[in-house]
Order: structure tokens, then sequence, then C-alpha cells
């Protein structure tokens, strides 16, 4: 077989051309789009929700323009909270059991959120896509190539 | 995978990772060698520690209790800024005027739920604790090497 001179210039992939995702860079969207408070209106686990609502969700909803912010009924079942994201996902908080403080942390909790999976974050401290400034080092493009 | 493409003949001298030339006589000179490259890095402290960074990195930190999502954040102790060629160590940090970094706080998260048990045997005595780590997420914004026009 012929043997083929390799090109001159790295070839440019299509791959390479497309964009990577890098939220907060030079633009920040926020990710939490809408919240919606589903509460019963007679039974007691939802008298703090029902609290909640009347009292401090106007003061979240101005603090907070991006979001959407729904209330519903849910007769005979015990309150909750759903988020819904930009990434399709949606995170749900039951509300039975916490006092209103207690509600609006969990209420703060969504809206902080970016709705990506909880996965374990100790080791992952830097996650990049930037390749590196220094060059990866070549052992063939020093002064003395090693020696086997 | 570079040296699968045809070599150039002559090697510039400054590319070689092993020869090294003599540090820039100002400050000034320094910042615009470094400026005159189209990639930076930047060795940073982040809450007590020290981190190697580049733009549009997501940097995890613990939870930092006294900032809101969305705000911005820029970091004020920068130990060391390079590109491919050079680089500038500070002592020990670099003067604020002249490298700008910002970072953008994306969200306050939780890691995985972790449960600890602890058991003292044929003693009657043993604990679940279930715990949430928390962390703030960081988003590295472009490195800005001021150029000082003195």
């Amino acid at each position: 077989m012929p043997f083929r001179l390799p090109p001159p210039t790295r070839p440019l992939l299509r791959a390479q051309l497309r964009s990577r995702p890098a939220n907060g860079h030079v633009a920040f969207i926020p990710q939490c789009r809408k919240l919606v408070f589903e509460f019963c209106n007679r039974w007691p686990s939802s008298a703090n929700t029902r609290t909640f609502l009347t009292n401090h969700l106007e003061e979240f909803a101005r603090a907070n323009p991006h979001v959407e912010i729904v209330v519903k009924q849910r007769t005979q079942k015990e309150p909750i909270v759903r988020g819904f994201y930009l990434n399709d996902r949606d995170k749900v908080i039951a509300l039975n059991g916490f006092e209103v403080t207690g509600i609006a942390k969990k209420v703060q909790l969504l809206l902080d959120s970016s709705g990506a999976k909880i996965k374990p974050l100790k080791r992952r401290t830097v996650e990049s896509t930037t390749e590196a400034a220094r060059g990866i080092w070549s052992g063939l493009h020093v002064e003395e190539p090693f020696k086997i | 995978m570079a040296f699968l493409f045809r070599p150039l003949r002559q090697v510039a001298g400054r590319a070689l990772h092993t020869q090294t030339t003599s540090p820039a006589s100002t400050p000034a000179t320094a910042l615009s060698l470094i400026r005159s490259q189209p990639s930076h890095y930047v060795v940073a402290s982040v809450a007590g520690r020290k981190y190697t960074l580049a733009p549009r990195d997501l940097l995890t930190v613990p939870r930092l209790k006294d900032v809101n999502v969305g705000d911005v954040l820029s970091l004020s102790e920068i130990h060391e800024v390079g590109s491919r060629e050079f680089t500038i160590r500070g002592n020990p940090i670099i003067p604020p005027e002249n490298v700008k970094v910002q970072a953008t706080v994306v969200e306050h998260t939780k890691g995985r739920m972790e449960v600890i048990f602890k058991k003292k045997r044929r003693k009657g005595y043993q604990r679940t604790i279930k715990h949430k780590q928390t962390y703030t997420r960081l988003r590295i914004g472009p490195i800005d090497v001021v150029e000082s026009h003195s």
C-alpha cells in the first residue's frame, strides 16, 4: 500500500466547533424556572404550608422574578412543593412536618439548586473543559529524548 | 498527537520545555509577555485552599454562607498567572490591579447522602447518622491580565 503523507496541519473536525456549556462564565441564567405548591385546604398537615403561602410567598416571588410560581389544590393529601429546572428535571419536597421557617428553607433550597442529580462532590473540585494552557508534555519534543 | 502531523524543521527556542529564558526586566514587560499568549491559567486561593483554575472551570467549594446564587465574586488571592511559555509568581500574591479573575456563584447544592454508623459491641451502643455535605459551585470567568500604561 503506498505511504500517504500526514496532512501538514491538524484537520478541523466538526465536533471541535460545537460550543461547550458554561453557565455563569460571562452570562448567568438561573436554573429554576417554576415552583408549584400543592396543599390541602382542610387537613392539619397543610396548616403550616397555608400560613407560608399567605404570609411569605409574595416576598419569595418578588425576590426571584425569573421563577413562575403556581399554587394548586391537592385535597386529602400531604403538602408538597415541586421545582422545575431548565434541564427538564424536577425536584419534589414534601412539606408536612415542617414549621414555616423550615418550609422557607426548603423553598430556598429549590431556588438555589441547578436541578442536576445529586452526585458525590467531595473529590470533584475543579471540572474543566479547557485544554491546559501549558500544553501536554511530550517525550519526543525535549532536547534529550529519553533513552530506554 | 501533535507529532503525527509534519513537525517543523526549526524548533523555536522558546518552545522547548527545558530551555529557560531570563526573567523579564520589569513586571510590565512580564505582564505584556503573558498577555501576548492566547490561553492562561491561574493558581488562586479560594475558601482557604489553592486551586489551579482556567476560564470556564466549575469549582466546587464548601458552602459559602453569605453569598447568593448569581453573585459575582472576584478572586483576591492569586498566587500565580501563567501561559504556555511564561509564568508570573506572586510574593505571596500578585497585586490585584495586575490580574483580575471573577467567579460567578452557579448553585448551592448538597452532596450524596452519607450514612455514618457507629457501634460499640456488647455495650448496646449504636448510632446511625445521615449526612449531606453542603457545597457551592463557582464558574470561573475570563482571566484578565491588565495592560499597565505607565
